[in-house]
């Protein structure tokens, strides 16, 4: 390597600039190479037009500017991350924050204008130091999961990464284990949230699992079985306080009224969900329906006030696992009480 | 108890890369050093007796005897390599076996044996935990032959540790390496990688350096039990593609992992094994809190650090304090000199022949 100590050593080791070469093969000729430049701008300047044309026919802002700005930026932004190369870190779960954070700007979307979630009690979460955060699971897919994420973010006054719990399974699926890992997400076990807990992070659990977005339309706002209170045993050893988490809404958004278990042992999937839209509309049937949402975080209940050893103490972890139940059960039949409808 | 203190040493597989640099670092510390393997060895050791021994002969037990050796460092032990599954087997199962036996009886006077695993023993599966520590090896994770073979390995190990009470045993179970010829670093170093469409898994490596480092560490310190080793930290694939100025291709079916494997094989030339397919798909990495707390060491390159010396090593030879231009310049002859010679273009450099 080559330590240059002095400007004029430094002067004296340079040597000339290499001369690049110009890229060989096909250019493409200049006016088209300029408008490829300007095509953006073009394209902002058309929206922009378009938008006080509209504005002056009808009256009213059709084409809200500031959302496409968003957009735009978001596109940026991306353009950015795209650009770091290899150069960027993750952690030791594979968890990219940069990227993470260019990605909720397209949940919080989903967040004020598509779900119109209402959150309440988020002064509830720590601002530092570890929580495990526990929620009741419901929607054929964990859209509960990245809202909790979101309202976290968005809400607290410090805002901080949630990392939620995913059954193994879906880490062995094409594009969601990379999205779900670099998104913060890590597989299900024991040891990994003692080791999340540990790192002083807020850890998000859904101890209904699968069965709780598998759940039947008929059953929406009825809770499943909590496991076997693992979750409470291992933040009891982890000295972490559990804040319960009542999310309703999550259950309309794929109102699922069968499951075909054939199929689903056929996709090597938990359930085959059938719901009005799926599988008879193909992937339009996917997105999910607006539902109004609530989510609400509770008082945090300190099971860190007992001695580690109480984690051994089965008849005091169930106890404690039907707690954190209750308070969940009862927060769902709060908030429905304060949804005018389920689309409202 | 005898002295710990290591005074014949007997080096397996002495003849692979790492093999030849444990041996270099142990000379100046141990009395009396021997080697064995197949094949020659690839650089010339003073300190070393060198013996033409297959382990997946039982003459390797009387060997053992015969030197009176006092500490086995078993290296040879095939993780990757090109050889067919069956003599994989060979050599790992039968080959442990066979030093195994020279190591045990009453007769016996090896007091520590240090035997090479590797990372490959947990397999890599979407469900395991993000860290595998060291107990979380179990009797369902049969998804390789390899993965097989060294929990077939670890278990008779595990075996004589228990019935030999004298004798000191450490395994290490090391990280996945990429000198220039191991498999994952050939595939890193493609210039077009065909990936696993939809899967970016966390890699963790381990440095050559390291690897010899902690061998030795464990031959010359106390240290019984398992341990993981392994570099800290994590890249991505797609980041370590990046870092060795390759472009990642998605193209590989996410399932069926023989038919990714053959395409694989088919496209590049670079035999994936079943065990590496399953690394690129679902990574796995270690916890190496035991061996950090056990030899009051850790790895000194990050994982990140093993992937920029690897893609530092693919582009040239670094030129240690070239400040005169004259002698800049007879650098770069001798090493060109000498990257001619290892390809095969030109004899090498001798040195009247400099006018």
């Amino acid at each position: 390597m080559i330590q240059d100590a002095t400007p004029k050593q430094r002067k004296k080791n340079s040597k000339p600039a290499e001369i690049i070469q110009p890229r060989v093969g096909l250019r493409l000729p200049k006016p088209v190479r300029r408008l490829q430049r300007q095509a953006p701008l073009l394209a902002l300047q058309g929206v922009t037009e378009l938008s006080s044309r509209l504005k002056q026919v009808t009256g009213r802002d059709v084409i809200d500017l500031n959302r496409v700005m968003n957009f735009v930026q978001f596109l940026y932004k991306q353009r950015e991350l795209a650009r770091r190369g290899a150069d960027y870190a993750v952690d030791d779960f594979g968890f990219d924050p940069q990227w993470t954070e260019s990605f909720l700007d397209v949940f919080m979307v989903l967040y004020h204008d598509y779900w119109r979630v209402e959150t309440t009690g988020v002064e509830n979460v720590p601002a530092n130091g570890r929580a495990l955060l526990v929620a009741n699971h419901a929607g054929v897919l964990p859209w509960d999961g990245t809202m909790i994420k979101t309202a976290v973010f968005a809400e607290h006054p410090h805002p901080r990464h949630v990392r939620a719990l995913v059954a193994g399974l879906f880490l062995g699926m094409p594009v969601l284990s990379w999205f779900l890992r670099r998104t913060g997400q890590t597989v299900g076990h024991p040891d990994d949230t003692r080791r999340l807990l540990e790192r002083d992070e807020l850890v998000l659990v859904f101890p209904e699992g699968v069965k709780g977005t598998g759940k039947n339309f008929k059953d929406r706002y009825r809770l499943r079985r909590f496991g076997r209170g693992g979750f409470v045993a291992t933040a009891i050893r982890s000295r972490a306080p559990i804040i319960p988490v009542s999310v309703v809404g999550s259950e309309e958004i794929y109102p699922m009224v069968a499951d075909v278990a054939p199929l689903a042992r056929f996709f090597g999937l938990p359930y085959f969900p059938v719901t009005p839209f799926w599988p008879w509309f193909g992937p339009l049937g996917m997105i999910p329906l607006p539902s109004k949402w609530r989510i609400q975080f509770h008082a945090p209940i300190h099971v860190e006030d007992n001695p580690p050893d109480a984690a051994e103490d089965q008849n005091l972890v169930m106890a404690l696992a039907d707690e954190v139940r209750d308070t969940i059960q009862q927060g769902i039949y709060d908030n429905l009480k304060l949804r005018r409808g389920v689309f409202l | 108890m005898t002295s710990l203190r290591p005074n014949r040493v007997l080096v397996t597989g002495v003849s692979n890369p790492l093999g030849a640099e444990v041996a270099r670092r142990l000379a100046p510390h141990v009395p009396y050093l021997f080697g064995c393997d197949v094949h020659d060895p690839i650089s010339a050791l003073e300190e070393m007796d060198f013996v033409h021994a297959d382990v997946r002969h039982a003459a390797i037990g009387k060997l053992v005897r015969q030197l009176q050796i006092d500490t086995v460092v078993h290296l040879a032990v095939m993780v990757d390599s090109p050889h067919d599954q069956r003599s994989i087997h060979e050599t790992d199962v039968i080959g442990t076996m066979n030093v195994l036996v020279g190591c045990s009886g009453p007769s016996s006077r090896v007091r520590k044996l240090v035997v090479k695993s590797s990372q490959a023993i947990y397999g890599a599966e979407p469900t395991d935990p993000s860290f595998v520590s060291e107990d979380m090896t179990g009797a369902e994770r049969t998804g390789s032959s390899v993965t097989r073979d060294l929990l077939e390995m670890e278990q008779l190990i595990t075996e004589f540790a228990l019935r030999e009470e004298s004798c000191r045993v450490s395994v290490l179970r090391l990280g996945f390496r990429v000198s220039e010829d191991t498999t994952l670093a050939r595939y890193l170093s493609l210039p077009i990688v065909p990936t696993f469409a939809g899967f970016d898994p966390r890699l963790q490596l381990l440095h050559e350096d390291d690897a010899a480092e902690v061998i030795v560490r464990a031959v010359l310190g106390d240290h019984p039990g398992v341990f993981n080793v392994a570099a800290h930290g994590v890249v991505l694939l797609s980041q370590a593609i990046a870092i060795m100025g390759g472009k990642a291709a998605p193209i590989l079916p996410p399932y069926g992992f023989w038919i990714a494997r053959m395409a694989l094989r088919a496209l590049t030339r670079v035999d994936v094994q079943s065990h590496l397919a399953d690394l690129i798909a679902y990574g796995s990495v270690m916890d190496c809190s035991r061996l950090e707390s056990a030899f009051g060491w850790k790895p000194a390159h990050s994982s990140r650090a093993v992937m920029d010396s690897l893609a530092r090593g693919k582009q040239l030879e670094v030129i240690e304090a070239p400040s005169p231009p004259q002698e800049y310049e007879l650098q770069v002859y001798l090493q060109r000199r000498r990257r001619e010679a290892r390809n095969g273009h030109r004899k090498p450099p001798v040195l009247e022949a400099h006018r």
